[in-house]
């Protein structure tokens, strides 16, 4: 438990959380300080002065709340009429040149300046002159567009491209009216993580090209889950919505704050994943090339399965904690040997010292786990005699070449149990489309041994039956994810201790003492 | 309570309405006096002769919906999904993208407002920043075959006039 400290709010004692600014320690307890410039994540730069408050200890009239430690016995002031004047005016201020043209900006719904004017201001405008015109719709690089006019020049972005990427793109040039947010001429914005500015963006200046129009932030269901770009498991908001007479669609991902996994950020290539979860993905089940209802391809596997003379079991490193289990336990019912052979999977060199990893499956760390071999000579081994190859969502055209992949088939006839549409299904006697993971729940370990859950966000118009549904089908025993999560605590040391319907939102780490930690 | 009460005195007790033809023709006299009259002079009848004679609408009047236009041709609405939001009856469809006529950034690719959907309320009119989206085409009846005939697109929007002039307009309180 942290240390806490009381203190009084507008005459109110509180206690709040020692070693913290204002802004965060009553934030914490629901007392909002307005900011524009102060991230938890990239510190204190006090140049919005939106968040002056007063202190009765003798110290200057206004403080910036940002750079203000929380102290034991200080008294502070959020309500004075002379504070509400501050935050009036400087509202004022920012919105002199502002082109409130909110009917066409991406931001508008989810806009600090919005949302402050509304609490904070209200007030018409009482400019007469012209407000200064500057750029609009600049191309910055990475999908990033920006508009000068709706910046308020807190740096947030510049901090960023600063403190946390290191590259340093962007900066504010000159001074007054003549202050814009720009890049080097000729050097765009030039790193992984560059949409992060989007998000970080309190106002409209920075917007998402890819997500440029495409809808209003408050049409948007936005559903907690995890990103499975690659083995980090960053937190995220899928954010959805169903518009009349369509399918339930994605329309971004956001990262979600999940201090001990991916804090406030996500790298690109994991933001646009979210379009694997939209294209391309396998509708109708297929059998032998041809379209086929669900109920006779399922009978096709059965009956495949039951023909085969030497059945291989191979699992996609991105499955679920629940669902590995259960095909393992529908391999061993159906004595198959077991593979989780995916190296096409991993991008060796890819990964930096940030979010980005080399592996691109969300939950390598379960085979492991499970006791599950993903090594190439594993796979061959049990190949060896092998008839029959049931892939559950495991996309081999990832990790064999296309000649390899055909060899293969020549002898062993391929059911693929897949959530999109690839090279492999194409090439599969008998295709069962599944939910993917947006459409799904489960449990899943990340590289450094968190394990974290995810819950379903989108419901399709037709959905798509989950893996172990299926795999129930097929003969497994396991008919849900209580039912696996049941097996997995039975099965597996590490997880005996830990309740897997209820996961904390931050993760737990699969080490002793933080397992013994949960349980206590 | 204690209100005025008025006894009503009790007609048709005498023998000579009691006789009951003597009224009823009476009353048929007035009707074919009528009839007879309308027929000879139809100038004078209460009715009016709708269809072919269309009744006055005022500028308040919420009748089918049109968008408005800039002096210089181009469309006002940005898109900006206001009357979506507001629309209780959820009959505005609209997908937005890359404005191409030269004014700001946005504007809509599809609008569609689904008539028969449609309750007619104005609240799309009133949500509109831009004033591009109207109830004043004095349209009252709108007919079709089919359903797919009662959703109009964006161009069926934009190519129907006012029927009023702008001063009307304004006057009937927009």
């Amino acid at each position: 438990m942290a240390e806490k400290v009381k203190l009084f709010v507008n005459g109110q004692e509180v206690e709040v959380e020692a070693g913290k600014n204002l802004i965060d320690a009553f934030g914490a307890i629901g007392i909002e300080i307005p900011h524009l410039c102060y991230h938890p994540a990239l510190g204190a730069d006090g140049n919005c002065r939106m968040c002056l408050v007063g202190i009765e200890d003798g110290r200057p009239p206004l403080v910036p709340a940002c750079k203000t430690k929380v102290a034991e016995g200080m008294k502070v002031q959020l309500d004075a009429e002379k504070i509400k004047k501050i935050q009036r005016d400087i509202m004022e201020l920012e919105l002199i040149n502002h082109p409130i043209d909110c009917p066409i900006c991406d931001q508008a719904g989810e806009c600090k300046l919005q949302d402050y004017y509304m609490k904070y201001d209200g007030q018409p405008s009482r400019m007469t002159v012209k407000p200064v015109l500057k750029a609009k719709k600049m191309d910055f690089g990475c999908g990033v567009v920006h508009d000068q006019e709706r910046c308020v020049l807190c740096a947030r972005c510049v901090r960023f491209t600063r403190l946390i990427t290191k590259t340093g793109e962007l900066g504010i040039v000159n001074r007054t009216d003549a202050a814009r947010v720009n890049i080097f001429p000729g050097r765009p914005l030039n790193n992984r993580y560059a949409l992060n500015v989007v998000d970080l963006c309190p106002v409209g200046a920075m917007t998402s090209r890819d997500f440029r129009f495409k809808q209003r932030a408050w049409f948007l269901t936005k559903s907690p889950s995890i990103c499975h770009g690659c083995s980090k498991g960053c937190n995220i908001f899928i954010d959805h919505n169903r518009e009349k007479y369509k399918d339930d669609v994605i329309y971004r991902y956001r990262p979600r704050l999940n201090e001990k996994v991916n804090g406030y950020f996500m790298c690109d290539e994991g933001r646009m994943t979210y379009k694997l979860e939209n294209d391309n993905r396998l509708g109708t089940p297929r059998v032998n090339g041809r379209e086929a209802g669900f109920d006779e391809a399922i009978e096709s596997v059965r009956r495949a399965v039951s023909e085969a003379k030497k059945a291989v079991v191979l699992i996609s490193p991105n499955a679920s904690l629940e669902q590995m289990f259960a095909a393992q336990q529908f391999a061993a019912a159906i004595n198959a040997p077991v593979s989780g052979y995916s190296d096409g999977y991993v991008k060796a060199g890819d990964g930096d010292d940030f979010l980005i990893k080399d592996d691109k499956s969300a939950n390598r760390a379960s085979f492991a786990l499970l006791g599950i071999d993903d090594s190439k000579t594993a796979f061959e081994a049990a190949l060896n005699g092998a008839d029959l190859l049931l892939s559950f969502d495991n996309d081999l055209s990832r990790s064999l070449s296309g000649d390899a992949l055909t060899q293969l088939l020549a002898d062993t006839k391929l059911i693929m149990v897949a959530s999109s549409q690839t090279d492999c299904v194409a090439k599969a006697a008998v295709a069962v489309p599944v939910a993917s993971y947006s459409e799904d729940a489960g449990s899943l370990v990340n590289c450094d041994g968190r394990l974290q859950s995810y819950e379903v966000a989108v419901v399709k118009n037709q959905p798509a039956k989950s893996l172990i549904e299926v795999l129930h089908l097929c003969g497994g025993e396991i008919k849900s994810n209580q039912e696996a999560r049941a097996g997995l605590q039975a099965a597996v040391a590490v997880l005996k201790d830990i309740d897997l319907e209820q996961i904390p939102a931050e993760g737990i780490a699969l080490t002793e003492s933080e397992v013994a930690h949960v349980a206590a | 309570m204690s209100g005025k009460v008025k006894i009503m005195e009790r007609k048709g007790k005498d023998l000579y309405e009691r006789l009951y033809l003597v009224e009823v023709f009476k009353g048929m006299a007035v009707t074919f006096g009528h009839f007879i009259s309308n027929f000879l002079d139809n100038s004078k009848l209460y009715v009016r002769h709708y269809p072919e004679q269309k009744p006055e609408i005022t500028a308040r009047w919420r009748g089918r919906h049109r968008l408005t236009k800039h002096e210089d041709g181009t469309m006002k609405c940005v898109a900006c999904f206001m009357c979506q939001t507001n629309c209780p009856a959820k009959c505005i469809m609209i997908e937005a993208g890359e404005r191409v006529d030269g004014r700001t950034e946005k504007m809509p690719v599809r609008f569609d407002i689904d008539l028969l959907e449609c309750i007619y309320c104005g609240y799309c009119v009133e949500a509109c920043p831009m004033d591009a989206i109207r109830m004043d085409t004095g349209i009252f009846a709108v007919t079709g075959s089919d359903r797919q005939s009662f959703v109009m697109g964006l161009d069926a929007l934009l190519a129907t006039p006012g029927a009023f002039t702008e001063e009307e307009y304004k006057k009937g309180g927009a």
